[in-house]
């Protein structure tokens, strides 16, 4: 298959996770539901059903209001309203961390608007580096395997966790690989990029890592086609078409990111070795970096984007801020500052799930660019 | 060779035609900006005004929030990099740019040389914009453009909230009521605005020297207030409305190859 047709069919899924969730509902299949930032979606893989990314969507929020104020993370709150409004009606249950403080609250709030899809909550240490907090990342997994045993009706055995390990581990390979790939394709669109990366959240892991791998082939046979202004991206989610098509118009090429909903998943493998497979996905916590909601009283990832923007030629980094992400907002003042010292000029534009006009964003992204 | 540059403002359009990218010889400036008759207006009147054709433009170059809607060209720039380029034109020993204009604020940032280092842009907010000083002037029943003459006349400078417009508005209801000189609200108005970006600008790093653009620079009692907010002198210019559209003017000069 051509790259374009791939890049066409990714498109197709991204666009429609419902038809997926159809899909994997009408073959059979259970559905748990997985919220941001970071779930054990190797567990619910091990147990035989299918993990499904919920981000939320760019709509008009109205019932959700009735759980939560106007200042609050627009992810949560979009994500709350299609609960409420049935789009995910099917779903054996919801599985939500506790990374952030929105995050904390949006499990309680689930409980009563959505009673028909069981909230699980995954809580993650603060200090997940030493024994002790390992021990409360396996203790929390532990939580999360009882809740799908009992509200989901599936069984969990560590054997197939070892399984499907080895398959996230395969899937994060192959989507460090495309990123690595993409950067010397500057004729595959940051929208197609973008599609890419959100189809994963609403496949199987295995069937999305075979498909990229087509990707990744079918682009080693095509030329590159011109090259055009390399910029980084950072941020939880950067996937608005209405702001990635800017970014396509203004000329620029993502050739890096460091956002959440992209990169960031795929950073970490689980280690090879651990007492049982359970072990290991607890160490793999443990080991996780370079993420705002991931303590780390160095922020070391503020200088890791500098040093990634110069490593990949990026010529400048777009920090695409979600509106009242706290744990984001934080960090800004620290990249711009690595970014600075590096000579890489940063620019920070806000952006919420309900945004519709993307006209002041254009503005400030066509002045990045002549800056460039 | 003569190119023109038309900055389409949320509520004004600016036209400036330059002589080989230095020597201004036409000008225009009409209310109605972005889906008005404003844009047609503005080039006609500027080409009237340097008694020249459209024909005689070698270059055109659209900028400010209608520029992607004009119908005289199709080269665009951003308002900030026009901003930018007409401010060093005038002042070019400028680092910093404080740019206020009807439905946003924005401060750029220069290095010597007048290239763009890095810019801020407000947020979706009526606070600390033209439409602010719009909606005040409205409810004190004064024109617009003769806020700054009134707060020039102001002793003691009443405190009107700098964060959201609607709240602004309670409060000059409430000083009214309480029989405020209507120079001391005015003057508290002013301050408002210049509080706000002046907070935006901190927030870039504020080099000397500083100058205001935009249609907020003509009104003395913000420039004053912005003075006083950053501790800096602010250099004025009566052509800092158009300082968008001669940037314009300047792109499409060195666009056409100079």
């Amino acid at each position: 298959m051509k790259a374009q047709e791939l890049l066409n069919r990714f498109h197709e899924i991204a666009t429609c996770p419902k038809a997926q969730m159809a899909h994997y509902l009408d073959s059979g299949k259970k559905v748990v539901l997985t919220a941001p930032v970071y779930t054990p979606e190797e567990i619910i893989h091990a147990m035989g059903a299918v993990p499904f990314g919920v981000w939320g969507a760019d709509i008009e929020l109205n019932e959700s209001k009735r759980y939560f104020p106007a200042f609050i993370c627009s992810i949560m709150q979009s994500l709350l309203e299609l609960g409420i409004k049935g789009t995910y009606e099917g779903a054996s249950a919801i599985v939500i961390p506790s990374l952030c403080d929105s995050l904390k609250v949006i499990g309680q709030n689930w409980k009563y608007a959505v009673p028909s899809i069981p909230f699980i909550p995954m809580t993650y240490p603060q200090n997940r580096k030493p024994d002790y907090g390992v021990a409360f990342t396996k203790a929390g997994y532990e939580r999360v395997i009882a809740d799908l045993e009992k509200t989901a009706g599936l069984k969990f055995d560590d054997a197939a966790l070892g399984k499907s390990i080895e398959v996230y581990n395969a899937h994060n390979a192959v989507m460090r690989e495309l990123v690595c790939v993409l950067a010397n394709h500057p004729e595959v669109s940051n929208a197609a990029r973008s599609d890419v990366f959100k189809s994963a959240f609403f496949m199987l892991k295995e069937e999305h890592t075979e498909l990229v791998r087509e990707l990744i082939a079918a682009l080693g046979e095509e030329e590159s086609g011109p090259a055009k202004t390399k910029i980084m991206t950072s941020g939880i989610l950067a996937d608005a078409p209405g702001l990635v098509s800017i970014l396509d118009d203004c000329g620029l090429q993502i050739v890096c990111d460091d956002v959440a909903a992209e990169s960031r998943q795929y950073a970490t493998d689980t280690p090879a070795e651990g007492e049982t497979n359970l072990d290991r996905l607890a160490v793999k916590f443990k080991e996780m970096d370079n993420c705002s909601v991931l303590y780390d009283a160095d922020k070391k990832r503020c200088a890791k984007i500098a040093a990634d923007a110069k490593a990949a030629g990026a010529k400048g980094v777009l920090v695409v801020l979600t509106k009242f992400c706290d744990p984001e907002e934080f960090d800004y003042p620290l990249i711009k500052k690595a970014c600075d010292a590096e000579g890489i000029p940063v620019t920070v534009i806000e952006v919420d799930r309900q945004m519709v006009n993307y006209e002041q964003a254009r503005t400030a992204i066509e002045t990045f660019r002549d800056i460039l | 060779m003569y190119t023109l540059g038309i900055d389409i403002g949320s509520t004004t359009s600016k036209c400036i035609i330059l002589e080989d990218g230095e020597r201004i010889v036409g000008s225009s400036l009409v209310v109605g900006g972005m889906g008005t008759k404003g844009p047609a207006q503005a080039v006609e009147d500027v080409l009237a005004d340097a008694s020249l054709t459209r024909e005689d433009m070698q270059g055109i170059v659209a900028t400010g929030y209608g520029r992607n809607k004009c119908t005289e060209t199709d080269q665009q720039a951003s308002e900030l990099t026009c901003h930018a380029l007409g401010a060093h034109m005038v002042f070019p020993n400028v680092r910093t740019i404080i740019d206020i204009g009807g439905q946003d604020a924005k401060c750029i940032s220069l290095d010597a040389q007048g290239r763009m280092l890095s810019f801020l842009m407000n947020d979706k907010c009526a606070a600390g914009t033209g439409r602010f000083l719009d909606v005040m002037a409205n409810i004190l029943t004064i024109p617009v453009g003769e806020l700054g003459d009134y707060a020039g006349r102001s002793a003691h400078p009443a405190a009107i909230s700098s964060t959201c417009t609607v709240f602004a508005e309670s409060e000059v209801i409430s000083q009214l009521a309480n029989e405020t000189p209507t120079e001391d609200i005015v003057a508290g108005i002013c301050a408002s605005v210049a509080t706000r970006v002046a907070s935006l600008a901190k927030r870039m790093g504020v080099k000397p020297e500083v100058c205001m653009s935009g249609g907020v620079a003509q009104n003395s009692g913000v420039r004053h207030a912005m003075e006083v907010s950053l501790g800096q002198p602010i250099l004025f210019s009566p052509l800092a409305q158009l300082f968008g559209a001669m940037g314009a003017a300047r792109l499409a000069w060195q666009k056409a190859g100079k």
